[in-house]
């Protein structure tokens, strides 16, 4: 089947079976190796990916039923030039270790400042809580978090 | 995956139209949550997955003559940011917030919840407290059954194989009614519960008036605890007759003994939550 839709701003079409997941299609047809496969089954966050606008388990989706939508990787956050803020803070902080829940965490935590840019430090626990982190603890993921929200308020 | 045809119906009466035809080799697709890791592993997969996360009858929450109408496609994450749910039905959100993670909560819908019936559901207990009723559209036109009709064992509902569940309505009695959630999990992030309950409850002349109880994850299917309701219903409000319902709902119960948990200790933690939902129901209750 075809599937037509929006990816980091570029419109994408490609031909696949349907039992293809998003995060397949991500990977396998536009090479966009950032959002992860871990468990498969939705319960470590390594695959997130932002759908219209909304955090979800690219692993839990049909390439089906992102149909005409708008999905947003790790790809799409950084320019030539600069680093969103997120990921400048997760680098200064040293928030990553091995680095492979990151693109997921990131994502989950661009829905949450885009919803609460004052996140509380509870807040961003909750939106973090489906994204598995084995290296550090969460500490400076969190702290991270923060800080880029900060920044984001300060200079929007 | 093994290989199935995948359909996205534009409307709802397209997707009765197409079950009525692809039925009984086709399954629904909701917010996948649950089924698509079941699809993942399974060695038999249905001719056709039909996709009906998107359908717009199947969206929004609106005041209806007879009630609140939640469409079966509604998200956890859109329940929890309802202004009408936060106003009629506010232990929802509750509950809804304990559902996996943000990314499940999404992704899942109250429908897909529902039908899925696992034991541990965390729409459940609130939605059976709140005398919740379902709306089943099939070819031959819609019915309509209480919630707890539904739900017939793990992972097994009264829905026919050509029926679609649209619509969860409350009914006007339940809008307001004071009413709480509780889950205990392993921990607070994507864990199932362990035990999940919900009361709700009128207080009218100082007496329990209309009270329901609900618990998760102790039966085949979430279960009301009738006993305990009769036992406290029309008695004058008593913290010593609330400890005892909370027995009461315990002989009412099947827990499981597993890895996760022992019988005993689920027992103990029904007693708990039961007396913790009703307690924390009737702070919540106008007294007169």
């Amino acid at each position: 089947m075809d599937v037509e839709l929006i990816i980091n701003g570029e419109e994408k079409t490609a031909s696949i079976p349907p039992e293809t997941t998003l995060l397949k299609l991500l990977r396998e047809e536009f090479y966009l190796t950032g959002a992860k496969t871990g468990c498969d089954v939705g319960d470590c966050g390594a695959c997130t990916v932002l759908v219209d606008g909304e955090a979800v388990n690219s692993c839990l989706m049909l390439a089906g039923q992102v149909q005409g939508r708008s999905v947003e990787t790790i790809e799409g956050l950084a320019n030539l030039e600069d680093f969103h803020p997120l990921q400048k803070n997760f680098e200064d902080l040293g928030s990553l270790q091995c680095g492979f829940c990151g693109p997921g965490m990131i994502l989950a935590a661009k829905q949450l400042l885009e919803e609460n840019p004052e996140p509380t430090k509870q807040e961003i626990q909750d939106a973090i809580a489906g994204n598995l982190c084995r290296c550090t603890g969460y500490t400076k993921i969190v702290e991270a978090v923060a800080d880029a929200a900060k920044e984001m308020r300060e200079e929007p | 995956m093994r290989p199935f045809e995948f359909v996205k119906p534009d409307s709802e009466a397209s997707a009765i139209e197409l079950l009525g035809k692809l039925s009984p080799n086709v399954r629904i697709l909701a917010g996948g949550t649950d089924y698509l890791v079941d699809l993942k592993h399974a060695a038999d997969v249905p001719k056709t997955v039909m996709d009906i996360s998107r359908l717009p009858e199947l969206k929004g929450i609106d005041e209806v003559d007879d009630g609140l109408r939640i469409g079966a496609g509604v998200t956890h994450t859109e329940i929890m940011q309802n202004p009408l749910i936060k106003k009629y039905a506010p232990a929802m959100i509750h509950a809804a917030h304990t559902i996996g993670a943000v990314q499940t909560r999404n992704l899942g819908t109250i429908g897909g919840n529902l039908v899925t019936c696992v034991p541990s559901m965390d729409s459940g207990p609130t939605l059976v407290a709140l005398d919740a009723e379902v709306n089943i559209v099939g070819k031959d036109g819609t019915r309509r059954i209480s919630l707890t009709d539904l739900f017939v064992g793990p992972r097994k509902t009264s829905l026919k194989s050509n029926e679609l569940l649209t619509e969860i309505i409350i009914p006007k009695s339940s809008l307001g009614k004071p009413a709480n959630f509780y889950k205990f999990g392993l921990r607070k992030g994507q864990a199932l519960a362990l035990v999940n309950a919900a009361s709700s409850l009128w207080v009218k002349g100082g007496c329990f008036k209309d009270l329901r109880i609900s618990i998760g994850a102790v039966a085949p299917v979430v279960i009301r605890c009738l006993k305990a309701e009769k036992y406290l219903e029309g008695k004058k409000i008593d913290e010593k007759l609330v400890q005892e319902a909370g027995k009461i709902a315990v002989t009412e119960a099947k827990p499981i003994d597993d890895f996760r948990a022992s019988q005993s200790y689920r027992n103990d933690l029904i007693a708990v939550l039961v007396t913790r939902t009703i307690n924390a129901a009737i702070d919540l209750a106008d007294k007169d």
